[in-house]
């Protein structure tokens, strides 16, 4: 199995770090996993994103060509990332954004960001929101794994609150039957 | 601890303390800061020293001095950094120090971008600095093997009494990937003691002098022929390879660090539309392997260096080959990274035309 994945929104919903979890995780898993991102002005300003490739096999091209799971959290993102889908493959997207574009992905429309805001309180958390969502739905990593990546990369003072931002993540996927 | 997840600028961080490596030197470039940021935060806590210098220039000579007292010692950069550190380099080789250089590269010429390339290739394998001296350059194409190399480097380091480079690039540098730092294979090298260090006890030991400078030339040639013997024995010993599906390949790849992986998943693919390709990854770019190119020249069609430049490593390629086959370059450069696809649509160009 080889999963490529983006996750994409903007700058301050901790994209960057969900990657690097996710990433962590599956290396948890025993899975082999490469995180990229782009840096310098590339990734100053406007849409941000991070790039984890998922394999049970030597991962060797280290980006993702075009990715079967794709996060977005933002409407820049948005309008930068959509297109950019294999066909078969799954958009998360969050309910604040309008989709205006047809996709051969399956889009699945979440309220990660007011999930975040209303549910946890923090919204500092969407994007352990987001992961928790992700996971459930596409089983990439396993949910111990994703639990042990998060608590690994997050300060111990916030511990108590991404638990339940993990909880009221993996919650989302009863919106998706 | 098993593997862990790491930027590749941090993981060789911290190789290089594992090798022993207790000073860092350097000043900042994308895209190799992380390296920095981490030696200020780890060396203080293994009893070493972090410094940021004024400039390159200072920073190599900073090298000079604590590897003249024959300690460990990494400085680390990006392509323009390199650059302005040719001088100090030429002088460390000249005085026999050891030391561990690592060029993150970047797109060039000039200040260029901050994304990938290799174009550093011919500043690394011929000298880059004034003189005649080499140094054994190391071309890793993963984080694991990068931190299996350093502390190789170091030891190549100190057995000759020469500096080392490392050459990766930007991909490498900020990408993360799973390590293993505990289970790196120490080296059974015979490493000689370092008599020669300037360490501030000429009362115990005899006065030790450390300097490139030499205004007999009879005296100086007897010393690059020294340095020579030195330079011939490093050619015959640290030669490394990686030699992957070339059994029955008819075309065969040559590639280093990012581009030999990228040219794994073009092997894959070509394997799949029937395509018998293989690669011949150098990791010592410097001595450059011949072997390889010998066991494959009767059976192989033609040969292709892929590199992130506009083709400086095809020329090692093409003397490695010496006409007994066809050698094609394909490139890409200023910080665009190669697609399998794009090396595989060349591959099937030269294929159609060796028919």
């Amino acid at each position: 199995m080889k999963y490529e994945i983006r996750l994409s929104g903007e700058g301050g919903q901790g994209i960057i770090l969900a990657g690097v979890i996710l990433a962590e995780a599956a290396i948890y898993d025993g899975l082999n996993a490469i995180q990229s991102q782009s840096y310098g002005p590339e990734a100053r300003g406007g849409a941000s994103k991070a790039e984890v490739v998922i394999s049970d096999e030597e991962i060797n091209y280290p980006k993702v060509k075009l990715p079967d799971i794709l996060l977005i959290l933002s409407a820049d993102a948005y309008k930068k990332y959509f297109k950019n889908i294999s066909n078969n493959g799954i958009i998360i997207i969050d309910d604040t954004i309008q989709v205006t574009e047809n996709s051969n992905a399956k889009i699945i429309t979440l309220p990660i960001i007011k999930t975040a805001e209303e549910k946890v309180k923090k919204p500092i958390t969407t994007n352990i929101v987001a992961l928790a969502a992700l996971q459930n739905i596409t089983n990439v990593v396993s949910k111990s794994s994703l639990e042990k990546a998060v608590f690994n990369r997050v300060p111990k003072s916030s511990i108590e609150f991404n638990k339940m931002a993990l909880e009221s993540g993996y919650k989302l996927i009863d919106l998706v039957r | 601890m098993a593997r862990i997840l790491m930027k590749g600028n941090e993981a060789l961080g911290e190789a290089a303390i594992k090798a022993g490596a207790k000073f860092y030197f350097g000043y900042p470039i994308t895209p190799q800061n992380e390296v920095s940021a981490y030696m200020a935060e780890r060396l203080p806590e293994v009893g070493g020293v972090f410094l940021q210098a004024e400039s390159e220039v200072s920073a190599i000579n900073m090298v000079y001095g604590a590897g003249g007292a024959g300690a460990r010692v990494l400085i680390t950069s990006s392509s323009p950094g390199i650059s302005l550190m040719q001088e100090g380099i030429s002088y460390i080789a000249g005085a026999e120090i050891p030391a561990v250089i690592v060029n993150v590269m970047r797109g060039g010429p000039g200040l260029g971008g901050i994304q990938p390339g290799q174009a550093d290739y011919f500043q690394a394998t011929r000298g880059g600095g004034h003189g005649d001296y080499f140094m054994v350059v190391l071309a890793p194409e993963s984080i694991q093997e990068m931190v299996d190399i350093m502390q190789e480097a170091f030891d190549i380091a100190d057995q000759y009494r020469n500096p080392v480079m490392i050459l990766a690039d930007g991909m490498m540098g900020q990408m993360m990937e799973a390590v293993d730092l505990d289970n790196v294979e120490k080296s059974d090298r015979n490493l000689p003691p370092k008599t020669w260090a300037t360490t501030g006890m000429a009362h115990h030991q005899g006065k030790n002098i450390i300097n490139s400078l030499e205004l007999d030339p009879a005296k100086l040639e007897k010393h690059n022929l020294d340095l020579k013997k030195k330079y011939d024995e490093m050619a015959k010993n640290e030669v490394k390879y990686e030699m992957y599906k070339c059994d029955d390949a008819d075309i065969i790849a040559v590639a280093y660090g990012t581009t030999a992986r990228i040219v794994k998943n073009t092997i894959d693919m070509a394997s799949r539309e029937g395509i018998k390709m293989g690669l011949i990854r150098p990791i010592s770019l410097w001595p450059f392997p011949q072997e390889p190119f010998d066991r494959t020249a009767d059976r192989a069609k033609a040969y292709i260096s892929v590199e992130m430049s506009m083709g400086q490593m095809v020329e090692d390629v093409r003397l490695a080959v010496n006409g007994r086959k066809p050698v094609h370059f394909y490139g890409r450069t200023g910080g665009m990274i190669p697609e399998p696809k794009d090396i595989l649509a060349e591959i099937k160009n030269i294929l159609g035309g060796v028919k």
